[in-house]
């Protein structure tokens, strides 16, 4: 009203945290004191700086003098009349009644020694997953977010639509970068960014092979990556400046200062010097953008020639908006560069019959979020992690804990009524509800903390093997981040609230008489228990049922002819050391008259991902008759279709006697003769819109697949140069003894080309390294679907253990009155079993419903077979019935007398 | 000795407590202490060393004074007890021996 409001007070919450530990009895002079030293400090330093000074002296009062002062009965002064009594109840912190709690605590665990060990190793198992799965998903959802500003980057992609359906793409032209900054000047930066194979670099005649992009001098300006040497708006002034990254200056240079020294770029006759102008710290392991170096565009040799190419599209482009411009605005903008910069492009799809999107565009330039690039797989030509593993991960580690919970709650209610006398004397000697919840909390928050500690002490000591078991790459820094320590705190703090409140909560709700006069019945949880069993095996039901029809996807994947032959090929990946078409032309001379080797052709795209991990694809888009079709751009030599055995239809394969076979003549394969809309292409000349050249088709293959058949068949079209340089020789041999032969060829090549590594490998292990995603979720979820169905297991023996403990008597009566030991089991067993019947009727329609979905994302896929789905159901009721067995049978064979005597 | 330990701050409250003769509370003892001795003071750190030497009999105590600023709370005040003020004596004395013992070379 008057001075009260005007006056600064200090903040109330540190008045109630001052509340909580002053002793009742000096509350009043103690807080008089503050608040008048308040009041002075706001006079001496302002009411902002009084206020921090308030909190701090407040803080100080947590010292051991005052509550051990507050927790002793001892009270030097007697009651006083204090107007501002402080909230003045019995607190259950004190240290008599902790130390009672933790002395019954630890012995109430110790007496069920072997339900706490089901629930430490439950919780501890579940945990540790949880760690792996959240890093992993912590990984993912981190990409590209250590950028400053980084809300304000975007990469550029086309949007086009077509007639078919529409299309996004982030492979931009050369030419895009410059024009986007001419016409744009208002953006802080916009660089091109081409990462390739990898490139040779030497330095004093060592050589190494590294990652170099092609980039703007904005690239260091937009993004990040910290410079550990050389000044960031200079370091890509020069053409021919290189950063290189830290690891490649120790790998390279060693010790030496590598500032200024100059490296060789590019293949033996073709290289270029280059002058080291800065060291950058290596790029982060969640970054989309990876290399060991950065050079100009500028200085490549075609430069010249591609920058007036809008045709060709090999970058990527991002750009830096001001803060001021926001996304809509800049794409709205670029919406009229777009019209004129791409009018031809536009005028095609609206010959071809392409509707606009509901944005109303044909065709245009649109920005994606950094830190979304790595979830759009459209953009990052599936380089990117699909955003479906991030919830696929976190789904399977919450269904995994919600297990180790259901466990936890199972056991604790099930033996709460061990402890309802307990608590029933405590209640009638006054203890509140708060205090016993406390207690029985507390408890449980124990065994949560021991299964925490154990399982991320377990994950912390096998992160090396899952690294290498599911080809991950989490590391233990995360465990340092304070974004991660915050999500497994918290998960901790639910997992406690969950599996320790719920029990302690109802433990509390007792009545302390019925309690005490032994009137309690514990049917009632019997509900909640036989409901929570039935989740936990629906859980684990459907993540077997999920692994199944995944595995047998996979394998049918794998088993699908291809189209080509896989069996007795070697495929050898050239490398950047030596000339592929040189080693090609040796091969084939030195064993042309070895009757293992069939035949020797090379080509410009593995098959399959060889031990060079290195997978390359180039495509370009074909005019016909007005029609726009993408094709895949093959370069292959002489004797492809006969080495790989893939089945010509029509025409001819490429013939060393017809001269100009190497000059525009294409074999295309059948998926794009359907494109072309042509019965019988062959003879027939078509246009790339690239080149500018008409070619002619002189044969037509059947279709095979290119890349993996997780796709579906793209149209091919082959082409033979003899300029254009081959990354990979294909060698059919035909020999019990295939491996002799490659032996042969290592041999041979180690004499040619003694400087570059031999990484040959079969053709059908390649084929195997196409699934390697896959086989990992697949692996992946078969460790989860088994750890669900063990935590279940456990769950299920504990909890059959107590129920039968529970009946003793009853079953004592059922032997003396004749019933037979197989009658008990299966009376004991039935109550299990049919839970786990329910849990299956629900969880194979989910299952079956849930796979059909992810099913539809393959052009090829297997039917999901009823049979498996039964194998499942069977082998689920049969562990059921295993894990109950060994107390069900015991039950059953014990000795009546000693079951009724006892009372 | 018979005498209770006494820690150096405890002392230096002591003091403060004789210093302000019957006006000598939480913060005039912080002030005091902040002026003379230019050390960061800890309120709570005052009053716990009050209380220790309330419970070793040094100094006395009696609630009064209260003001607006405190929100209407009163103080309390604490005075030194005769025995405080034989314990500050006996330090002293033992100090000041102690100081007439240190060998002195003579420059004269």
């Amino acid at each position: 009203m008057d001075r009260n409001n005007l006056s600064p007070a200090p903040p109330a919450w540190a008045d109630r945290l001052f509340g909580w530990i002053c002793p009742p009895e000096l509350h009043e002079e103690l807080q008089g004191d503050l608040h008048e030293q308040f009041a002075a400090d706001t006079r001496a330093f302002g009411p902002a700086r009084a206020r921090r000074l308030y909190v701090r002296q407040v803080l100080t009062f947590y010292r051991p003098y005052f509550l051990k002062r507050r927790t002793a009965s001892s009270q030097t002064y007697p009651a006083l009349n204090d107007p501002f009594p402080p909230v003045n109840q019995p607190s259950f912190l004190r240290i008599d009644m902790l130390r009672n709690y933790l002395k019954i605590a630890l012995r109430t665990l110790w007496k069920s020694k072997g339900y706490t060990a089901i629930n430490v190793s439950g919780l501890a198992v579940a945990f540790c997953v949880c760690t792996f799965l959240f890093m992993t998903v912590y990984r993912q959802l981190t990409f590209d977010s250590f950028h400053a500003n980084g809300d304000r980057i975007f990469q550029t992609y086309f949007f086009s639509g077509s007639p078919q359906s529409s299309a996004r793409s982030g492979i931009m032209p050369l030419p895009l970068g410059p024009a986007l900054k001419t016409s744009f000047p208002e953006l802080e930066g916009v660089t091109r960014v081409r990462i390739g194979t990898k490139s040779l670099v030497s330095y004093n005649d060592k050589y190494f092979d590294k990652h170099i992009a092609l980039t703007d001098p904005d690239f260091l300006r937009i993004f990040s990556f910290p410079l550990v040497k050389g000044n960031r708006q200079q370091a890509l002034q020069n053409l021919s400046g290189i950063v290189i990254s830290e690891s490649m200056a120790r790998t390279i240079f060693g010790e030496q200062d590598p500032m200024g020294k100059q490296l060789r770029l590019g293949q033996l006759t073709e290289q270029k010097n280059y002058m080291v102008t800065g060291v950058m710290a290596d790029l982060p392991d969640n970054s989309s953008i990876h290399c060991d170096a950065l050079i100009r565009v500028e200085s490549t040799d075609n430069y010249r020639q591609d920058m007036k190419n809008w045709d060709g599209n090999s970058y990527s482009v991002y750009l830096k908006t001001p803060a001021t411009l926001d996304q809509a605005t800049l794409e709205s903008r670029l919406r009229s560069f777009t019209n004129t910069q791409f009018a031809r492009t536009i005028a095609d799809l609206k010959k071809e019959g392409a509707k606009p999107d509901e944005r109303g565009d044909l065709f245009a330039i649109r920005l994606q979020k950094l830190k979304n690039v790595h979830f759009d797989r459209d953009i990052t030509a599936g380089k990117g992690a699909p955003v479906a593993l991030v919830y696929a991960l976190s789904g399977l580690a919450v269904f995994i804990l919600l297990i180790a919970c259901i466990n936890f709650i199972n056991l604790t209610i099930a033996r709460s009524f061990t402890r309802a006398r307990e608590l029933g004397v405590r209640k009638s000697l006054g203890a509140l509800r708060h205090q016993l919840f406390i207690q029985i909390w507390g408890e449980a928050l124990v065994v949560c903390l021991s299964g925490f500690l154990l399982g991320t002490g377990l994950a912390y000591s096998l992160i090396s093997s899952f690294n290498a078991f599911f080809d991950a790459r989490i590391d233990l820094s995360y465990l340092q981040k304070p974004g991660f320590i915050g999500l497994m705190a918290v998960i901790f703090l639910v997992v406690s609230l969950l599996a320790g409140g719920y029990p302690a909560w109802r433990m509390t709700t007792l009545r302390a008489v019925d309690v005490l006069k032994g009137k309690i019945s514990f049917r009632r949880p019997g509900i909640l228990r036989n409901s929570l069993i039935i989740t936990q095996f629906t859980i684990s039901c459907l993540l077997i049922c999920c692994t199944v029809v995944a595995i047998q996807q996979i394998d049918f994947l794998r088993e699908r002819p291809l189209g080509f032959s896989r069996e007795q090929v070697i495929s050898i990946p050239v490398g950047t050391r030596t000339n592929g078409r040189m080693m090609l032309q040796r091969f084939r001379d030195h064993f042309a008259q070895d009757p293992a080797i069939v035949s020797i052709t090379g080509s410009s795209v593995n098959l399959g991902r060889g031990k060079d991990r290195v997978t390359s694809r180039s495509m370009t888009g074909m005019a016909y008759k007005g029609k726009n079709i993408t094709t895949d751009w093959l370069l292959v030599d002489y004797d492809y279709l006969k080495t790989l055995n893939i089945k010509l239809l029509s025409g001819r394969e490429f013939d060393p006697t017809y001269a100009t076979d190497s000059v525009n003549r294409v074999i295309i394969s059948e998926s794009m003769a359907k494109e072309m809309g042509v019965k019988n292409p062959v003879g027939l000349f078509f246009g790339s819109d690239t080149s500018g050249t008409r070619s002619q088709i002189i044969g037509m293959v059947a279709d095979f697949h290119l890349y993996a058949p997780t796709g579906k068949i793209a149209p091919v079209t082959m082409h033979l140069s003899h300029r254009e340089p081959i990354s990979y020789l294909f060698v059919r041999v035909n020999t019990p003894n295939p491996t002799a032969a490659m032996t042969k060829l290592q041999a041979y090549w180690q004499t040619v080309a003694p400087q570059a590594e031999f990484m040959a490998s079969f053709l059908d292990e390649n084929v195997d390294a196409w699934f390697q995603n896959e086989q990992t979720m697949s692996r992946l979820f078969s460790i989860a679907s088994g750890i669900a169905i063990f935590l279940s297991c456990l769950g299920l023996f504990a909890v059959a253990l107590l129920a039968i403990e529970q009946r003793t008597k009853e079953i004592g009566v059922r032997k003396v009155m004749g019933a037979s030991a197989a009658s008990i089991v299966v009376l004991l067993s039935r109550d299990f079993v049919k839970l786990v019947v329910i849990a299956l009727a629900i969880a194979l329609p989910l299952a079956w419903f849930g796979m059909q979905q992810w099913l539809n994302n393959y052009p090829y896929r297997v039917s999901i077979s009823i049979g498996a789905f039964i194998l499942v159901a069977a082998g689920a009721i049969l562990v059921a019935i295993g894990t109950v067995s060994y107390q069900t049978i015991k039950a059953a064979l014990m000795n009546p007398v000693k079951s009724l005597k006892t009372e | 000795m018979g005498r209770s330990y006494l820690g150096e701050f405890e002392e230096l409250v002591l003091l403060a407590v004789a210093v302000l003769d019957g006006n000598a509370y939480g913060v005039a003892i912080a002030d005091e202490l902040k002026q003379r001795t230019d050390r960061a003071i800890n309120l709570s750190g005052i009053h716990v060393a009050l209380y220790r030497l309330e419970e070793k009999g040094l100094v006395v105590s009696e609630l009064g004074g209260a003001t607006a600023e405190r929100g209407g709370r009163r103080k309390r005040l604490f005075s030194i007890t005769p025995l405080g003020s034989k314990t500050l004596n006996d330090m002293r004395d033992v100090r000041n021996q102690l100081w007439d013992a240190i060998p002195r070379p003579s420059f004269l």
